[in-house]
């Protein structure tokens, strides 16, 4: 109930008709509202990658899921990823981050995330697109059968977030909109 | 009680230097930024304490957002308060480094703190990203050091390459003496003989560059496409990152990122330099020739 409160409050700060001014610069409370949506795909994304990478999610239960975190992205989307012992980046399309995921040889994982997010300024790129990059951590601990720790690491995510002015109509009125998705993620390994 | 004392500033202001007593001393009584998720204690603080983007260097370095994370506007008397920001600054230096935690770091500061207009801007121009790559170089791997700057296009801003540092070809360009120089020229009247003599220019191709003007600069930029072209130079993965900031009146400085534990972490300044604006020049040509 609450998260349906939230969006609807983010629904109306966000659409305005498009005869409102041209938004060359976001405003501060626009800034936030925007902010307020994208970490509330960010936090989607989170909460996919702790079901994917969940060993009781069932295999299409796992699938759907991907779906649904595949739809967060843009089109063409990457996941850079390095770790400490390998700090080259090993380039994955979205979906075969999330399919590596379900997919590791774990009898039981335990995915946290912190509750820690920043979030950017956001820049305008040359179409007029806005860009920002929300950081957030997780901390990743795969046991053996026996129930042992055999792999922990804390990665920090940097994810990209395109916010784009959009228009619809809605009952014969074109309305503007903030339509946010996101982009590439880096993927970085946090010293022990 | 303090709502409307006059020391209510005052109990604020202490308040917030024992916030970042906690933070430079690492204290484990910060356990406001700690929560527990399962069987983990999770402690944030550091990551708190981490300057996790650029993005937030810029915001640390010009007080526009509070000490976790949350950006502040100007409306807010926070906001670029200088007396703030004299205190939070030295936590966005490494703290490792000899010499970014002397005398000069506190000069800097002082510096900076007294003039409204020592501000970092994204879109101000005069920063640059270096970035050292691995490419494979005609078949051997080859470290290229590409420098980038934010450039105005259209609606926004962009990355754009400014210029590259790659040791095989600077080797093809040294520096000599105008001794040396003086050695090697076309005649003033070669035209007449239809330039018979300038297969000379060509007979010692390592110092083919002493037949040019005296203006005559290599272009690194344009090698290095021209062997990406050919296919010559191919690109692999990046290595490292870091940032060189000329944007403060007389002062030059390095941001890098450090991956490690504690509350000195991310991007901080790992060098600085007192330079004043008219030996800037002739640095600011190796970024932006």
């Amino acid at each position: 109930m609450k998260k349906i409160q939230i969006i609807l409050a983010l629904m109306i700060g966000l659409f305005t008709t498009v005869n409102v001014q041209a938004q060359d610069d976001i405003s501060p409370e626009r800034k936030q509202a925007i902010d307020s949506l994208a970490l509330e795909k960010v936090r989607d994304l989170s909460k996919y990658i702790s079901i994917i990478g969940s060993k009781n999610t069932a295999w299409s239960e796992a699938n759907r899921v991907i779906d649904r975190a595949e739809e967060l992205f843009m089109q063409g989307a990457e996941m850079g990823v390095s770790t400490l012992a390998k700090p080259e980046v090993d380039y994955y399309k979205v979906r075969q981050y999330f399919e590596r995921l379900m997919r590791l040889n774990y009898d039981r994982v335990e995915i946290e995330w912190f509750k820690i997010e920043y979030v950017s300024d956001l820049q305008r790129q040359p179409d007029g697109t806005y860009v920002g990059v929300i950081t957030i951590f997780q901390k990743f601990k795969g046991y053996d059968k026996e129930g042992g720790l055999v792999y922990e690491d804390t990665t920090k995510k940097d994810i990209t977030v395109y916010v784009k002015r959009k228009e619809t109509q809605i009952g014969g009125r074109i309305i503007g909109f903030w339509d946010v998705l996101l982009g590439d993620m880096r993927v970085k390994e946090t010293s022990k | 009680m303090f709502k409307n004392s006059p020391y209510r500033f005052y109990v604020k202001r202490g308040a917030f230097v024992l916030f970042l007593l906690f933070i430079v001393l690492g204290n484990n009584s910060l356990r406001a930024q700690s929560h527990t998720v399962g069987q983990i204690d999770i402690d944030e603080t550091a990551l708190y304490a981490m300057t996790k983007q650029m993005s937030q260097f810029f915001s640390r370095f010009n007080n526009e957002e509070d000490q976790f994370g949350k950006k502040t506007w100007p409306s807010n008397p926070a906001y670029r308060n200088q007396e703030i920001r004299k205190e939070r600054l030295p936590l966005l230096f490494d703290q490792q480094n000899p010499r970014t935690t002397g005398t000069l770091r506190d000069f800097f500061i002082d510096d900076l703190t007294k003039s409204d207009s020592s501000f970092l801007k994204f879109t101000g121009g005069r920063w640059y990203s270096e970035v050292s790559a691995t490419f494979i170089f005609k078949g051997k791997e080859v470290q290229v050091i590409l420098l980038l700057m934010i450039e105005k296009e259209n609606l926004g801003s962009k990355w754009v390459l400014t210029n590259i540092y790659f040791p095989t070809f600077s080797k093809m360009f040294p520096v000599t003496k105008m001794s040396d120089r003086e050695k090697s020229f076309l005649h003033p009247m070669s035209h007449e003989l239809d330039f018979m003599n300038i297969y000379k220019a060509f007979k010692e191709p390592e110092i083919i560059e002493y037949y040019a003007s005296k203006a005559f600069k290599p272009d690194y930029l344009s090698l290095f496409f021209y062997e990406v072209k050919l296919g010559n130079m191919k690109f692999k993965n990046v290595d490292k990152l870091k940032f060189h900031i000329f944007q403060i009146d007389n002062w030059y400085f390095e941001v890098s990122y450090f991956n490690r534990s504690g509350n000195n972490s991310g991007w901080l300044i790992s060098n600085l330099m007192y330079t004043p604006e008219n030996e800037k020049e002739n640095l600011l040509m190796f970024y932006q020739p």
